[in-house]
């Protein structure tokens, strides 16, 4: 007789989260996972920082949007390739467990990543350099939807069939390093011209770092109201176009 | 098709761009027996096996397993198979132990259930005491254990196996083969899929043989063996071998080919008693002296033989070289 716990969703909900710690005690320490996830985005926070005039301290709002932006989108596309390439992605494919509760999971994965590396620079700033958190729920906010929105990106790239992280990388950081250009990491949003300032809109860091930056007492130019639905939209978008790629797959493998 | 049945396949297609790799096959499983799937590679097995337990999505047709259907209500499928896919793909970075216990948190297994359920699949399959080792370190024979107590794991009614013996030693071969047999013998049904035709033969319950993605022939090994009665042969050794005996055996009348097996050939024919006696006249006045002797059966690889219509390179290359030299088309053929 076989034994399982009642409860539809919560049995979705329990699966998923233990494919999240799966992959976090398998795939955290993978040198793709912290070369793409840790190293870029602090590589690209120095090269960027270093020899200008504003104070750093003005810059750790930029770094955490970066880490999360990095550290959350990484780890999607590192798992599912390599699990691609030792066939053990088909074992959630044939395990008794719906697709979304899957993808849910490896998501979850790269939101306690992504949130776990951008706690730093807030530490950081907050001793170092005399960062004080303003507000604390637009903080929360903005680690959780940005997160969130972020590694399930990963997810939609890692529907890109391919066996190695490399070949999910390639493309992902087509999108995600001119991104950095829009979003008001080099230039503020404000001395955008009009065009750039609808780009910048349409891009889902400008408003992780707008809403860092608001968090830490900063000033944004959309206003978090915006920020949130913006990140919440393109949360929901890119799980919904997730889910849709790797069905995709499914009828083309 | 009855309704009794483990699994109804109907129709079931599947294309890759414009390449159709299963041709709307359709059949069924009965409940409890062990049913192979038999075929050469490219023919169709994995695509079948891979649409039948969820990985991918067929293009056209049906199936049902246990009654569920395999599109509508995957979930409720998928509670009912254990799976070994051809690739051992077990979690090497984890331990034996961890990778029995994260395939019980897939099947959503209560805590106290899936720590015992591991125990008691370690203890079956040998390997309780290296339970705590990573499986990177542990052999091919030992990775293809634990895939197949991982599939064990949550008391499946139906075990698809993909190859399980194949690349593997004697030893891990024989210890399967008897697992397979117990757990079928416990009511699993189970579905195998092989390039092995002696491993179909001894084991399954109904054979289908499929070949370019369509089912050529499905029946019993025996029933199946008894279509190509024409394939019976005569197998004899002598104490010499004679030069020479490849081309005269050949022209024996009603014997149809001749095939030299190691340090006997073996004739085949319609009617191996008259051949018998001209096996005989042929020792006799060659001064031969005959080892052994003896009648055969069709084997079920000759049915794959003639179904999958596969042809020795050797053979083929024979063919033309015989047509090339004026020689006609009964040459006789060495297998090594």
């Amino acid at each position: 007789m076989r034994e399982t716990h009642k409860g539809h969703l919560g049995r979705e909900a329990r699966v998923a989260w233990a494919i999240a710690v799966k992959d976090m005690l398998t795939y955290y320490t993978r040198p793709p996972s912290l070369m793409f996830g840790i190293l870029f985005p602090f590589s690209l926070f120095l090269s960027f920082s270093i020899g200008r005039t504003a104070p750093l301290s003005a810059q750790i709002p930029v770094l955490i949007a970066q880490t999360l932006f990095f550290a959350s989108s990484s780890i999607g596309p590192v798992v599912i390739p390599m699990e691609r390439a030792n066939q053990t992605f088909d074992r959630f494919l044939t395990s008794p467990v719906s697709l979304l509760s899957i993808l849910l999971g490896k998501t979850l994965a790269g939101v306690v990543f992504g949130i776990g590396i951008s706690i730093v620079p807030i530490l950081v700033g907050l001793i170092f350099f005399g960062s004080q958190i303003a507000n604390g729920e637009a903080l929360v906010a903005c680690m959780a939807l940005s997160s969130i929105g972020f590694s399930a990106m990963g997810i939609m790239f890692a529907s890109i069939p391919g066996q190695s992280p490399g070949q999910v990388m390639m493309p992902l950081n087509f999108v995600r390093i001119p991104l950095l250009f829009i979003s008001g990491v080099y230039t503020p949003v404000s001395e955008l011209p009009s065009w750039g300032q609808v780009g910048s809109m349409l891009s889902p860091l400008t408003h992780t770092i707008e809403l860092a930056r608001y968090a830490l007492g900063g000033e944004t130019f959309f206003g978090p109201l915006l920020n949130i639905s913006v990140l919440t939209a393109y949360t929901a978008l890119f799980l919904f176009m997730g889910i849709r790629f790797h069905i995709m797959n499914q009828r083309k493998e | 098709m009855s309704a009794g049945n483990a699994i109804e396949v109907s129709n079931l297609t599947k294309y890759y761009g414009n390449l159709l790799a299963v041709d709307h096959i359709s059949f069924g499983v009965k409940k409890g027996e062990i049913f192979g799937f038999l075929g050469p590679n490219g023919a169709g097995k994995t695509t079948t096996i891979r649409m039948l337990t969820g990985i991918s999505i067929p293009t056209e047709g049906t199936a049902t397993i246990m009654g569920y259907g395999i599109q509508h209500q995957s979930v409720a499928v998928k509670e009912q198979m254990g799976i070994v896919p051809d690739v051992s793909n077990v979690y090497n970075e984890l331990s034996a132990w961890d990778n029995l216990i994260f395939t019980g948190k897939l099947y959503d297994m209560p805590k106290a259930y899936r720590k015992s359920r591991a125990e008691e699949l370690l203890r079956m399959f040998g390997l309780y005491e290296r339970r705590g080792e990573k499986v990177q370190g542990f052999s091919r024979g030992m990775k293809r254990r634990i895939c197949i107590a991982m599939a064990l794991m949550n008391k499946a009614s139906i075990m698809f196996l993909d190859e399980p013996t194949s690349g593997l030693d004697v030893q891990s071969v024989l210890i399967i083969r008897d697992l397979v047999r117990k757990l079928n013998q416990q009511g699993l049904t189970i579905f195998l899929t092989t390039h092995n035709i002696e491993e179909a033969s001894q084991m399954c319950d109904r054979v289908a043989i499929i070949n370019h993605g369509k089912i050529a022939a499905i029946d019993t090994p025996e029933k199946l063996k008894r279509t190509v009665e024409s394939l019976q042969s005569v197998e004899v050794a002598f104490e010499t071998t004679p030069s020479g005996g490849l081309k005269d055996l050949m022209g024996l009348p009603i014997v149809s080919d001749v095939v030299k097996e190691g340090d006997k050939f073996r004739l085949i024919t319609h009617d191996p008693s008259s051949v018998l006696a001209s096996v005989w006249n042929y020792a006799q006045t060659n001064n031969l002296k005959v080892i052994t002797i003896n009648t055969l059966g069709p084997s079920l690889e000759d049915v794959f033989v003639k179904l999958t219509g596969i042809k020795l390179a050797t053979e083929s290359e024979g063919m033309k070289m015989g047509r090339g030299s004026g020689q006609g088309m009964r040459q006789g053929r060495e297998r090594q």
